[in-house]
């Protein structure tokens, strides 16, 4: 049961990207739902989100399969890992928990080589994915609706997360960049961001 | 309701705290950080505003070497004293451009 339902993990900054990886999170879940499978996504309430720049988590799962673990509200073994900012790699071991052959999906205009030069366990992954989503959008949305299940009067996907929801549907798969093109408002950046997206198998 | 205080850990009228003297391992917030300041010594006329205004103390004077030394392990990025330095002898400068600086913590906190 375990093996199928995959987990994502999203690392963003606080407060200048709660909304951004709020929207990732969220965006693959609804996505991956009206395809039909079973989702899940949250925040982290460990990170303390309400610092700015302190690096926190946003968690998202997919499964063919009902979900049965509803109370479990960290993500063990990520699948996928998503960095919003390149420079957290430097700070935080975003790979722990993952086992062998999973994804990294990076916002930088760097090359996949420069940022696998600050993961020590980069064995771990089979494919780097990297798409410059601040050149893309060039703002970031800093906004609280929709957090702590407020109600979402922004709209899902207006800054760097449409870019970065497309390397996402790209480099890994799990959605259909149609169904993510439904949902997303700011659908140029979601199309521009897949076309962007460096995808590197290692 | 009377409490009874150690004179030695009573905090005195004024609420004057004693200075930090040394580092707190268990809040380091090195990895907050996007932009860092690099100084050039050549500018420096040491005029202590990095010191005074760092809000982690991440700026301390070097007395041996006459310099002031940057804390990589605290500094969060906030650019107050890029911003402060008299002698623009402080520049921003993108982390990821510098192979030091790793601050690989397992959990946020």
């Amino acid at each position: 049961m375990a093996s199928k339902m995959k987990q994502i993990t999203i690392w963003a900054r606080g407060v200048v990207q709660d909304k951004e990886g709020r929207d990732v999170a969220n965006g693959i879940a609804i996505a991956a739902k009206s395809e039909g499978k079973f989702t899940q996504a949250f925040d982290n309430y460990v990170d303390l989100p309400d610092r700015v720049n302190v690096p926190l988590r946003k968690y998202a799962r997919i499964s063919d399969t009902e979900i049965e673990t509803a109370y479990e509200y960290e993500n063990e073994q990520p699948e996928v890992v998503v960095v919003m900012d390149a420079t957290i790699v430097k700070g935080i071991n975003i790979l722990r928990g993952m086992q062998k052959g999973g994804t990294l999906v990076v916002a930088t205009d760097r090359k996949p080589e420069d940022i696998l030069k600050f993961i020590p366990n980069k064995d771990l992954l089979s494919k780097i994915v990297c798409v410059p989503a601040k050149a893309i959008v060039g703002h970031q949305t800093v906004d609280f609706s929709g957090s702590e299940g407020g109600i979402d009067a922004v709209g899902l996907g207006q800054g760097i997360s449409s870019a970065i929801l497309g390397a996402l549907a790209k480099g890994t798969g799990l959605v259909k960049i149609e169904s993510l093109a439904a949902i997303v408002k700011n659908k140029e950046a979601l199309f521009k961001g897949s076309e962007a997206a460096v995808v590197k198998t290692l | 309701m009377a409490f009874n205080i150690p004179k030695e850990k009573a905090v005195p009228l004024g609420c004057i705290t004693p200075a930090p003297v040394t580092e707190q391992p268990m809040m380091i917030t090195g990895n907050w950080r996007e932009y860092r300041p690099v100084i050039d010594h050549e500018k420096c006329n040491l005029c202590m505003n990095c010191v005074v205004y760092c809000p982690d103390a991440c700026w301390q004077l070097n007395q041996a070497e006459d310099e002031v030394v940057w804390n990589w392990k605290y500094c969060k990025g906030c650019m107050i004293c890029v911003n402060e330095c008299s002698t623009s002898a402080l520049s921003k400068a993108y982390e990821l451009d510098f192979e030091d600086g790793v601050v690989r913590l397992e959990k946020p906190f």
